[in-house]
């Protein structure tokens, strides 16, 4: 076994960990915590298994917006997790199936790091996008035309979504502010001051 | 470059990254095994800095020597003089977040060094020394498990 | 010499989350994430040059900020349970 390899497998390990530490706290600030680990050790596999561009979003997204966003939906809630009731057969019998299905089909794809795989033994793709993208499309950069045009119904599906998203958080956080008004601070050293009246921008 | 100096170098950056191993495990070992807060956070913090240092420096070298791309080294000084920002900054913010919330360190002998952890969010938010606190104790001892 | 690097972090890695998931208090699970941070930058830096590609060094780079910023997003929370608000109010003093 490489020394590449090695890591992978230590790496998924730790990611097993983080994920089980993750199920077990009680302490909501604390799985949001190990939620920031867990990313990191997603992204430190990313590297080594070369998806650099997975890894960057991984390292900025996971590890540094998503624990903020948490850390926002947290201040509206209490730090600790509500004691669970009687945990229903049902329903791990329902993780379960959809856990195996996936499993199920994670094994048609080919394996890490093949030399055979659909991508790289088509006889045409390769060399479509090389040597045509320019002209069929425009953009010098290859990755960009196979995004935005060759792909680029793929990528409005995942702009969409990640626009409805945002959306919706955006109206879950501002639905209602967080304190009454007369339990504001007047202002803290620093803020200017606080002026009644113009008291809306305060959650933003 | 004359070769005996390659030689040396490169000898160089070996135990540059060897001593930031050494460091690495340390501080992984200090931070499982010492008693408290203050304590681990020494571990974690010093010999963070110490081994990035270390293990950066001999990639610098490495770069210069067997690659030869400035660039690499550029970006390996810029990561040092980023990280030697942020993790004492970090280290601080922990410890005096921790210190504000009540969390007492212990002395060698596994006793709070201050009687309540009243005292030590006040010793968090002055700049006065810590003996200035054992002579004003505000009679709150009621809870001296604050370090546990 | 880039194996043993590789070894050391990751061992210690194995040591930082025992003390992330064991960790008492809060704060000794974010030392030790803050830790692991350190170490995966290191360990992806070490590992550029491993495989001989160390143009790969942007993304310790990132790490090196984003590490700072969730930690200290974190405390900011935790001290005052909100990440809007200022420094400490008047009366702390």
């Amino acid at each position: 076994m490489s020394l590449e390899q090695f890591s992978i497998a230590v790496l998924l390990t730790f990611l097993a960990v983080a994920a089980i530490g993750i199920i077990v706290l009680r302490d909501l600030l604390a799985a949001v915590i190990l939620t920031g680990l867990y990313s990191l050790i997603a992204a430190g596999a990313f590297v080594v298994m070369d998806a650099m561009d997975v890894a960057f979003t991984e390292a900025a997204v996971g590890s540094g917006i998503s624990t903020i966003l948490f850390l926002g939906a947290l201040s509206f809630t209490k730090h600790d997790q509500k004691p669970r009731g009687n945990d229903s057969w049902l329903a791990l019998l329902f993780v379960v199936v959809t856990g195996g299905l996936l499993i199920y089909g994670t094994l048609d794809m080919p394996p890490y790091g093949s030399a055979t795989s659909p991508a790289q033994t088509h006889p045409q793709l390769a060399k479509r996008f090389i040597e045509q993208s320019g002209d069929e499309v425009g953009p010098p950069n290859i990755v960009t035309s196979v995004l935005a045009s060759y792909r680029g119904y793929d990528t409005l599906g995942e702009t969409v979504v990640v626009f409805t998203a945002g959306v919706a958080v955006m109206g879950l956080l501002g639905l209602k502010r967080r304190r009454p008004e007369e339990e504001l601070p007047e202002h803290a050293p620093g803020d200017t001051p606080h002026e009644p009246g113009h008291d809306n921008d305060r959650m933003t | 470059m004359p070769d005996f100096v390659l030689v040396l170098l490169t000898g160089l950056a070996w135990v540059l990254m060897l001593i930031g191993c050494v460091f690495v495990v340390a501080g992984g070992v200090g931070l499982l095994r010492l008693p408290d807060l203050y304590t681990r956070l020494h571990a974690a913090g010093v010999t963070d800095t110490g081994s990035t240092i270390f293990m950066l420096l001999g990639m610098v070298i490495i770069a210069l020597v067997e690659y030869q791309n400035p660039w690499i080294a550029a970006k390996l000084i810029l990561i040092l003089f980023f990280t030697l920002f942020t993790t004492p900054t970090c280290s601080h913010a922990l410890a005096k977040i921790a210190l504000l919330s009540g969390l007492v360190p212990i002395d060698e002998n596994g006793k709070p060094i201050l009687a309540s952890p009243k005292l030590a969010k006040k010793m968090a938010l002055s700049r006065k020394p810590k003996e200035g606190f054992e002579a004003d104790d505000e009679g709150d001892n009621s809870n001296k498990d604050g370090a546990s | 010499m880039f194996v043993a690097a590789v070894l050391a972090l990751l061992a210690t890695m194995v040591l930082t989350i025992v003390r992330a998931l064991l960790g008492p208090t809060l704060y000794d699970r974010l030392s030790a994430v803050n830790s692991f941070g350190t170490k995966i930058m290191l360990f992806i830096a070490v590992f550029g040059f491993l495989t001989g590609r160390p143009e790969f060094l942007d993304i310790a780079l990132v790490y090196s900020l984003i590490n700072f910023v969730a930690t200290v997003a974190v405390l900011k929370f935790y001290e005052y349970d909100d990440l809007g608000s200022g420094a400490y109010q008047e009366d702390d003093y």
